[in-house]
């Protein structure tokens, strides 16, 4: 861990690296190692930690059944998904709540993927990025992501994102926002059995003088294989690793 | 169906954004909003009014106590810039008939305009107590500036109360009527507050008030002391409120309240599980068969998609009723027994029919049933929905077309066993009595039985019976009984019952009573039929429905009631008729009527505005034989909220009607999905009527078509659409 933060430090955007670095870190499953706190307050990687840590009772497993022993690290959680489930598999954690859980591609239109636990909480994802989420009570409607170019040909920019989220008036209430792109290092790591090379890419987004950060792993292709997108207002950060693509 | 008129009423909410995330900014001419509540329930000092609003769409109840009297106050942002209230008060010794005045009164506030980066304060002019007996009797013009953020000021003038000029209370009126010959005269006086947020949920605020109870003070009341008024709000848990305040120094008084805000739901996009996703279909080579359409020609196809998609659908709350179905075209026909927003529904069986459709099909018809009746019809592409899935939800509402739905379709195969359908529930009861001068809070609980059997589409057997466990509302006879005066008073329910009908008559000034002896029905301790009707729906044609109820309609009268209702798919208008041949049912809640019988019928006429704003006018005969008309408004909100408020006037004189003046109240409608998050079609409801007086009185008939039919036509599917892909 102490070798990812130093190349993260050498980089021109140190802070948003620092803080991809350790969520990085924390994905990958390093947070296994307990301690790790993100330098900036544990918003990131030490919640991160936390959530892995918390999270296993509600692990099930997308779509698997929940095996008798509690996983104890993302990557276990990821080897007993991996293990009863043969689809795309990913491991989405939500910060506010304290839950990471294993969720199972259910559906397919073109690009955009969608995943659900057992219990049918669901994210929608296209290529990694998160366009929608489903069943978890303050969820994002759509997303149209103006950046996405960016972000997939990690390249520095900006752009806008109108982020759709259910509002409590039993619409749909549009939050546009301004983002701007960065890139950090290249990272090469492996998750769950995958190795990966890919480089970090922070998208910080401006809405009613607030702002958020995305922050993705972008491997030259354009997938995104590790991300933590903000999926609005009430749900917050949700953290999103590939298991199996 | 214009796309256009489609994208006006969803196009995304009014909310400003900037609400969720940070705390508002005052942007030009925005609403100035504000939480802390006066001793008369409505934003401001003390006693004093401030220009602020509450939050669009709040419903305020405030109950407030001090010396000078209590008052209970519901408050509704009825509009961004329209405050409403309701207030029930009492106070000792002024009514010289009874203990204490009880009086209900009623304000409106406008905010002209809202607070502007500068100088410009947010302005609002009020009417405090504008119809009934007018102890309250003011009116105002007040505006309020955000000096800092903590430190805010408002400066007004008042006249009548707000100013110290009471304009009495008599006696000898029966109030319900504006008072508009008083409005603003009188001579105006200044009043004034500073309040200071300490925190984000305490202010402290200190007023000058020129109001000096001297109405109050002259039935031997202390004297306020000073023109000095002082205050705290301590606001818990975003709803509650509790405020402790002194006028002038010497009388102390307290005010706790509550406030629910339609637009902020604990869980905003409800806990219902994800939908099944759309399965985009296969390239034509990988299912030629599929994609050429011959599967249509054999007789198994269609039910085994019949079946499976039943099944699917009614994991989803739905009852597929019927289709059609054809190589091209599907029409579902759903009944949503789950979601509040019918486009929820049809957003969820669209998505379902792509994973149950052979690929030639391309047209998906979803039509709403509502009691058997065939409401409207979405028509997708399914095309658009596979290209359009998890979009905005505007782009799949200009795609859809909303027509009138087909009557009776060729080729439409009901789905099998699911007629004849029997229903029935026991649950609590807990019924609670309209304000009442001599006891305000009446109420009773106990159990009831409902019962209903669905013989096929639009036929319904239903009734339902209750069962007293406990209560105070108490059999009572009205106020019939002639007095030594030469007046009418209070009678015992045998002194009542013994009165010859033409006695009964001359106490209400000639006036049947169809309503005023509506206590007679409470108190039963044996078991009470509320009702058991057989519910005729059709649809003869397109844009017409119909309806034939008889038997007993409700506690008070038992008849035949039938309606016509005339609503097309692409009008915001609709047109209805009824007409009832009722009987008064006896007091006891068995079978058996009274000799008082009743012919009424209406003509009505309904409109969406947009925006959720409906209206509706009846105009007709009503139960004593008075003709009159009923306006009717409501706001909807999409999440199921409902704000309305009603008024009749009828050919009988005031006099005639007795206190009030004419028939109003305001209505609540809250639906359980809001407060739980779990999808339901519940809701929880409420009617604020006045006394309950025997002029614009309307036979109960549940299951009025327009009310019916709405969440099921072009306008109701709009008006949730937002949760298309939810």
């Amino acid at each position: 861990m102490g070798e990812v933060l130093a190349v993260s430090a050498s980089t021109t955007i140190e802070r948003r690296a620092v803080r991809l670095t350790a969520l990085l870190a924390a994905a990958l499953g390093l947070a296994a190692c307990g301690s790790q706190t993100g330098d900036d307050g544990g918003t990131l990687g030490g919640s991160l930690v936390q959530v892995a840590r918390q999270a296993i009772g509600s692990a099930g497993g997308g779509g698997a059944g929940a095996p008798a022993e509690a996983p104890r690290s993302a990557e276990q959680m990821a080897a007993t998904a991996l293990q009863v489930n043969p689809g795309p598999l990913v491991l989405a954690g939500l910060e506010s709540a304290g839950v990471t859980q294993v969720l199972a591609l259910t559906g397919e239109n073109g690009a955009m993927r969608t995943y659900m636990t057992p219990n049918m909480e669901g994210v929608i994802l296209r290529r990694g990025l998160l366009i929608g989420t489903r069943g978890i009570g303050n969820d994002l409607s759509t997303a149209e992501i103006g950046t996405e170019g960016l972000i997939r040909s990690r390249s520095a920019g900006s752009g806008n994102r109108i982020m759709r989220i259910y509002g409590g008036d039993g619409r749909e209430l549009p939050l546009p926002m301004t983002c701007t792109v960065a890139t950090g290092a290249g990272q090469s790591f492996s998750f769950a059995g995958t190795a990966w090379n890919a480089t970090q890419v922070a998208e910080t987004c401006r809405i009613a003088g607030a702002e958020v950060q995305n922050s993705y792993l972008v491997t030259a292709g354009g997938e995104i294989p590790v991300s933590r997108q903000w999926a609005g207002p009430g749900l917050g950060y949700i953290t999103l690793q590939t298991i199996r693509p | 169906m214009p796309s256009s008129r489609a994208l006006r009423r969803l196009l995304a909410t009014t909310l400003p954004a900037a609400l969720l995330l940070a705390p508002a900014v005052p942007a030009p001419a925005q609403v100035m909003t504000g939480w802390g509540l006066n001793s008369y329930g409505l934003p401001g000092g003390v006693d004093t009014p401030s220009a602020e609003m509450l939050p669009d769409g709040t419903i305020s109840v405030g109950v407030s106590h001090s010396d000078y009297g209590r008052r209970i106050t519901g408050a509704a942002q009825v509009t961004p810039r329209i405050t409403a209230a309701l207030r029930y008060s009492k106070v000792d010794g002024i009514d010289t008939a009874r203990d204490q005045l009880s009086d209900r009164s009623a304000d409106l506030r406008l905010q002209l305009w809202g607070e502007a980066a500068g100088w410009r304060p947010a302005v609002a002019v009020g009417l405090q107590d504008f119809l009934g007996t007018g102890v309250y009797s003011g009116e105002y013009i007040v505006a309020t500036k955000n000096v800092t953020d903590r430190l805010q000021v408002s400066a007004g003038l008042g006249w009548g109360r707000l100013a110290g000029k009471h304009r009495g209370f008599n006696f000898g009126t029966i109030g319900g009527t504006l008072n508009a010959e008083d409005w603003f005269r009188g001579g105006a006086e200044p009043f004034g507050a500073i309040s200071w947020a300490a925190t984000d949920n305490l202010r402290l605020v200190a007023e000058y008030s020129a109001d000096d109870y001297s109405l109050e003070v002259e039935t031997g009341k202390d004297e306020p002391g000073s023109h000095l008024n002082l205050g705290v709000n301590w606001r818990f848990g975003e709803a509650y409120q509790l405020s402790a305040y002194t006028i002038g120094g010497e009388v102390f008084g307290a005010q706790f309240s509550f406030a629910l805000n339609p637009n902020k739901a604990p869980f905003p996009s409800g806990l219902e599980p994800a939908p099944a996703p759309v399965r985009p279909r296969v390239a034509p080579a990988a299912d030629p068969e599929g994609w050429s359409g011959t599967w249509a020609a054999d007789p198994t196809a269609q039910p085994a998609i019949q079946t499976a998609l039943a099944d699917a659908l009614g994991k989803e709350g739905q009852v597929l009723e019927g289709m059609v179905l054809d190589a091209n075209r599907a029409e579902v026909r759903i009944d949503n027994r789950r979601y509040i927003q019918q486009a929820e529904a049809i957003g969820r069986t669209a998505r379902l029919m792509t994973r149950a459709l052979p690929p030639s099909v391309e047209t998906f018809v979803i039509t709403s049933m509502r009691e058997g009746l065939p409401v409207h019809s979405v028509v997708l592409r399914r095309s658009d929905v596979e290209r359009l899935e998890n979009t905005e939800a505007g782009q799949i509402a200009a795609a859809a077309q909303i027509v009138d739905a087909a009557p009776r379709p060729a080729g439409l195969v009901a789905t099998p066993g699911i007629y004849p359908k029997f229903r029935w529930s026991l649950a609590p009861y807990f019924s609670l009595g309209n304000w009442d001068p001599d006891e305000s809070f009446r109420y009773e609980v106990g159990g009831r039985l409902q019962a209903s059997y669905e013989l096929s589409p639009g036929l319904v057997l239903s009734g339902s019976v209750r069962q007293r466990l406990t209560g105070n509302a108490d059999q009572k006879a009205p106020s019939a009984c002639p007095t030594p005066g030469g007046g009418f008073g209070g009678c015992t329910v045998a002194e009542y019952l013994a009165l010859t009908p033409e006695e009964n008559l001359a106490s209400n000034m000639g006036v049947p009573r169809v309503r005023s002896d509506g206590r007679m029905y409470s108190g039963n301790t044996s078991p009470v039929l509320q009702d058991l009707t057989l519910n005729w729906y059709a649809k003869p044609s397109a844009a017409i429905y119909t309806r034939v109820t008889a038997g007993y309609l409700e506690r008070m009268y038992g008849g035949v009631s039938a309606e016509v209702l005339w609503a097309p798919a692409d009008r915001s208008l609709a047109v209805g008729a009824e007409v009832n041949r009722v009987k008064k049912r006896d007091y006891d809640g068995g079978f058996d009527f009274l000799d008082y019988e009743a012919t009424t019928g209406h003509v009505s006429l309904y409109y969406d505005f947009g925006n959720g704003f409906l209206g509706q006018i009846d105009a007709g005969r009503y139960l004593a034989g008075d003709d009159g008309v009923s306006l009717r408004v409501k706001r909807q909100f999409a999440n199921g909220w409902e704000i309305g408020a009603y008024a009749t006037k009828t050919d009988l004189s005031a006099e005639e009607f007795g206190e009030g003046s004419f028939d109003k109240g305001i209505t609540i409608d809250i639906p359980v999905s809001w407060a739980i998050g779990q999808p339901t079609r519940q809701t929880v409801g409420a009617s604020l009527g006045q006394l309950a007086r025997d002029g614009g009185q309307r036979v109960r008939v549940s299951g009025r078509l327009y009310e019916t039919v709405r969440d099921g036509t072009a306008d109701g599917i709009y008006h949730g659409w937002g949760r298309f892909w939810r």
